[in-house]
């Protein structure tokens, strides 16, 4: 075929107009601000890849400059086709599957690319800016931190710069500067920040999202509903944010900060696991000297709640005033004295708690009781031997709690986070042979030997301690926090014990870092002497906190809160609605009469002046279709000479009005108007200056 | 270079006022003319005359390089005249033992080319493109040519027998086409009156230098011109084409209307004009003084019916 026929077939399929060389290069800027904050997140294959294709197509444009002459590089469609179908193979080598959010957004990030190398005409572009779009929101999948808004907004202005760009013929885009285009998308954002101000404000929300994403399993961090050596040890190498507390008052001191997290009540000889138990706690009487506070939860696709030992009450959704009842509400108590919510926590929930700062509770009923004895029928022996030993010769259950944790104290254990492997019999291994270990293995080798001892026992999993933010008076418990004690029935009470304060005191009276030798891997931010990088950390957690509670949270409840602040809640939503609607076709409205309002002063020049042509055409000198303003004057002029100051000020304010440079200075515009209606007021009228000119 | 403030367009629209009276002291009578041929160098295009020989083109070419204190060269066009005549040559150098370059007169800043269409095409299109690109290629290098560099091209309508005519698409690289025609009574007694006009050039004053000159030049293309002056242009070249609809649309027009680059050269001597007039932006006006000099040898048959017909287009297409 030649090759004028084929352009000609390719015209009539594309009837958009070819995208500019400067079009494209916007276009490329905008898929790589797109693709820069979602890439961190993908295999660095795909992520380099992704690029890859972007800088490719960039290259054959420059490659196409260099050689005008030469056809334009085309990568035949078919070859794109099978380059998407390798693409999607490769991801789900990758990934292990296709049909998932995580791959489907890596997947994306590849297809943009590959879009893009196709991409030739001003239809492709915007379909491209679309695509950048989608791609601008999947990195809020994985992270919605302010440091993740902060790094698409480029991505944004370059977006609304492309859109600019594309919308305008291709002559006029590459005269045009990118500062200058991007200014105007600045412009236009900051514009349109009061409506999307008022909409995230006074727009109702949904109680639940419109659509579920499927959550990544495995992917968050917390505590998990089993526990063997080594668990929460390996929790404790982790930096991330479990939860943020805001206290009504000052915090209670750390040695009182028992997070409550999952109880785990069966042993298998190895781990530690849940035992589901129907029916509901107890809430502990709320009195004088206890706690309230507001937790904002970190999603981590588990259902417990965290609450300081021992819950008052139910915890109650932030904003919402309605006394939460046992068996509604979003959580309820466990027998074991769990807060347990009814689904999953996949996203930051913010709930009212209250607690009273307790170690003991009564048993509820002395048949579960035998439940907390339960152990394998093998395994640890010596442990069981030497329990049985101490029970003959302490009689007392408290006696024998004190002598155990005398014992732990004693003898030389080492509280580390770098235990030695325990293969069998991890107990006794522990106990009598290397008598190193984390929290995880105090409290399981106690509730194993109360156990055996004959007292009821069991495991609890939380936190314990935190650390209180200067700024913002906040405090912040940390992966890192994770911790495990004992729980037994001493005297018809669950009381609380806690062996690794035996061991190591100052990991509960001050924290983690104080509690292991120097040398071993505590993450950087449990410790206490990191200077500096610890109060940035701090300044920005206060940020993160913030805007967690404020933006991210921000769910229909706040936004309840909220309308009750500003006294706006007895109105209906759909008056809200119709009111953020009004103000934001207000704006609009404010917007367009501010253009207007330049119009008007462009049309008042203009009806001046009209006027001044129809006085002189009714004096006898009407204006040629083709006649300028300076050559009318001067017409004029000659015909009544003793206006020709009034005519040349007419004529000469309006031409700087009319074809002028926009005004310099502020004022000079309406001083220009000013001239060209005082000179038409001097101008006689038209009877007049036919009288003159007779 | 953006866009300039006012106060600085006055002082070249005096310097301009100055060397145009300088210039009407030799060429008599021809204001319009001579202020169209200044408004032209400073729009950076080049000019052609057609006109009968003996009626001062030579002079005009002249005035106007010594009051600008540039630089000037004449060639006189000949059936004979080789490309190598205009652009030069490069000779055999025995004491130095190589080629040595000897730079023909269009190295010069204003070239006047007597009587163009007496050279064969070769020739005149080795001229013509020197004037396009600013360079000339000899021997394979590529030498620039001075900046400014102007050229005024003479051509005698009236002996065409034994000539080689300009195609009209060598005409489109003119930015304007002017007649300079007979003198009026009066100007043609102040000539026979008045003494040699020729020695009269070398006692002018150089009133400008070739960087102010450039200077003029950048002012003169960073001039304002609002969407209202683009939308006047941009009639009156749809109207060139025959596009308009309106009462009195000269329909020989459609037969070859002005292309986009004339639309530019357009816009460009408008600004010219205006900065010589002292104007910060450029007015319909200014579009219609120059429409004429730069529309006619664009549009269909011959400067004589393009000039009719140039002025027949401005008087129909109303001001928008």
């Amino acid at each position: 075929m030649r090759p004028a026929a084929r352009r000609g077939r390719r015209r009539a399929r594309t009837s958009s107009p070819p995208l500019s060389a400067t079009q494209i290069r916007w276009l490329g800027a905008l898929l790589v601000c797109a693709q820069l904050p979602q890439a961190p997140h993908l295999p660095l294959w795909v992520a380099a890849f992704g690029l890859l294709l972007v800088g490719l197509r960039l290259a054959l444009l420059r490659r196409d400059r260099a050689r005008p002459d030469a056809p334009p590089a085309r990568i035949p469609s078919w070859t794109l086709v099978l380059f998407a179908i390798a693409a999607a193979l490769a991801v789900r080598a990758s990934y292990g599957y296709l049909l998932g959010r995580d791959p489907s957004v890596a997947f994306l990030y590849i297809l943009v690319g590959i879009k893009f190398l196709e991409t030739r005409t001003v239809r492709d572009g915007s379909l491209l800016v679309a695509l950048a779009s989608f791609l601008l929101v999947t990195p809020f999948f994985t992270s919605q931190s302010p440091l993740s808004a902060l790094a698409v907004l480029p991505a944004l202005l370059v977006l609304g710069a492309t859109l600019d760009v594309l919308a305008r013929p291709p002559g006029h885009a590459s005269e045009r500067r990118p500062p200058q285009a991007l200014a105007r998308a600045g412009a236009l954002v900051l514009q349109g920040i009061p409506i999307a101000a008022l909409l995230f404000v006074l727009f109702p929300r949904i109680g639940a999202p419109l659509w579920g994403v499927p959550g990544e399993t495995g992917a968050q961090t917390g505590l998990s509903d089993t526990m063997a050596p080594g668990t929460i040890s390996e929790l404790s190498l982790s930096d991330a944010v479990a939860f943020r507390v805001d206290f009504d008052a000052p915090p209670p001191p750390p040695v009182q900060r028992y997070w409550r997290g999952p109880v785990l009540s069966r042993f298998d000889g190895q781990a530690w696991s849940l035992m589901p138990r129907p029916g509901t706690g107890n809430l502990t009487p709320w009195s004088a000297g206890g706690v309230s506070y507001e937790v904002t939860l970190e999603p981590h696709g588990k259902p417990w709640l965290f609450a300081l030992d021992l819950p008052a009450s139910l915890p109650r959704p932030a904003g919402d005033d309605a006394p939460a009842s046992a068996d509604a509400g979003f959580a309820f108590l466990a027998r074991d004295q769990q807060l347990i919510a009814r689904t999953p926590v996949t996203q930051v929930i913010r709930y009212a708690q209250r607690s009273m700062l307790r170690d003991a509770y009564p048993q509820a009923d002395a048949e579960e009781a035998r439940e907390y004895l339960r152990l394998p029928l093998r395994g640890n022996p010596r442990t069981t031997e030497f329990a049985r030993e101490l029970r003959a010769r302490h009689a007392g259950d408290r006696e024998l709690v004190g002598a155990i944790l005398a014992w732990f104290r004693a003898e030389a254990f080492v509280y580390t986070l770098t235990p030695p492997l325990l293969d069998r019999d991890p107990v006794d291994a522990f106990l009598f042979d290397t008598r190193r270990g984390f929290c995880e293995h105090y409290a399981s080798a106690f509730v194993v030997m109360m156990r055996a001892a004959g007292i009821p026992a069991r495991v609890v999993t939380g936190y314990q301690g935190g650390e209180v933010n200067p700024r913002g008076g906040y405090l912040i418990v940390r992966q890192s926090d994770a911790h495990a004690w004992a729980e037994v029935i001493v005297d018809g009470a669950w009381q609380r014990v806690d062996p690794t304060g035996a061991v190591a005191p100052s990991r509960i009276e001050i924290g983690l870092s104080q509690a292991v030798a120097a040398g071993e891997p505590v993450p950087l931010f449990a410790r206490l002497d990191a200077g500096w990088i610890k109060n940035v950390q701090l300044a920005f957690d206060a940020l993160n906190h913030e805007w967690r509670r404020n933006v991210v949270g921000f769910n229909r409840d706040r936004q309840r809160e909220l309308w009750r602040d500003l006294s706006i809640d007895r109105y209906a939503g759909w008056q809200i609605a119709a009111l953020a609607g009004a103000l934001a076709l207000a704006w609009a409205g404010v917007t367009l009469a501010l253009a207007g309002f330049a119009q008007a002063r462009r049309e008042r020049a203009q009806a001046l002046w009209g006027e001044a042509c129809l006085r002189l055409e009714r004096a006898g000198l009407p204006r040629m279709p083709h006649e300028g303003p300076i050559a009318y004057a001067a017409r004029a002029s000659r015909r009544w000479p003793q206006f020709a100051i009034a005519f040349s000020a007419i004529a000469e304010s309006y031409a700087a009005l009319h074809y002028g440079p926009p005004p310099a200075r502020p004022g000079e515009h309406e001083a220009l108007v000013a001239t060209l209606a005082r000179a038409v007021d001097v101008l006689p009228g038209a009877a007049q200056l036919r009288a003159t000119a007779a | 270079m953006t866009v300039r403030p006012a106060s600085q367009v006055v002082p070249v629209a005096q310097r301009a006022a100055l060397i145009l009276r300088e210039l009407a002291r030799i060429v008599v009578g021809k204001d319009d003319t001579l202020r169209l041929a200044l408004t032209c160098m400073i729009a950076r295009g080049h000019l052609l005359i057609e006109d009968i020989p003996g009626v001062g083109k030579s002079t005009l070419a002249q005035a106007l390089a010594t009051v600008l204190g540039l630089g000037h060269a004449r060639i006189q066009f000949t059936s004979d005249l080789l490309p190598a005549d205009v652009l030069g040559v490069s000779i055999y150098d025995e004491r130095a033992g190589g080629f040595r370059f000897h730079a023909g007169p269009i190295f010069h800043p204003v070239v006047l080319a007597d009587e163009i269409n007496r050279a064969p095409p070769k020739t005149q299109s080795a001229l013509l493109e020197a004037m396009e690109e600013r360079q000339v290629s000899i021997d394979g290098q590529t030498r620039k040519l001075p900046d400014p560099f102007f050229v005024i091209a003479t051509q005698n309508p009236v002996e065409q027998i034994g000539a080689y005519p300009l195609p009209e698409s060598q005409l489109d690289r003119f930015l304007m086409a002017l007649e300079l025609g007979y003198p009026d009574a009066s100007a043609e007694r102040e000539l026979l009156a008045g003494g040699d006009r020729r020695a009269r050039i070398a006692e002018l004053p150089a009133l400008a230098d070739a960087p102010t000159l450039v200077e003029w030049q950048r002012e003169a293309a960073a001039l304002h011109v609002a969407p209202a002056l683009l939308d006047y242009v941009q009639a009156l070249l749809a109207a060139s084409r025959g596009h308009a609809s309106g009462p009195g649309t000269a329909d020989a027009g459609a037969r070859r209307g002005l292309s986009p680059r004339a639309g530019l050269m357009l816009l460009n001597a408008a600004r010219a004009w205006a900065l010589v007039g002292g104007r910060p932006m450029v007015l319909p006006e200014d579009v219609q003084a120059v429409f004429g000099a730069v529309a006619s040898h664009r549009l269909a048959g011959g400067a004589r019916a393009g000039a009719l017909l140039a002025h027949s287009l401005l008087r129909s297409v109303p001001l928008p």
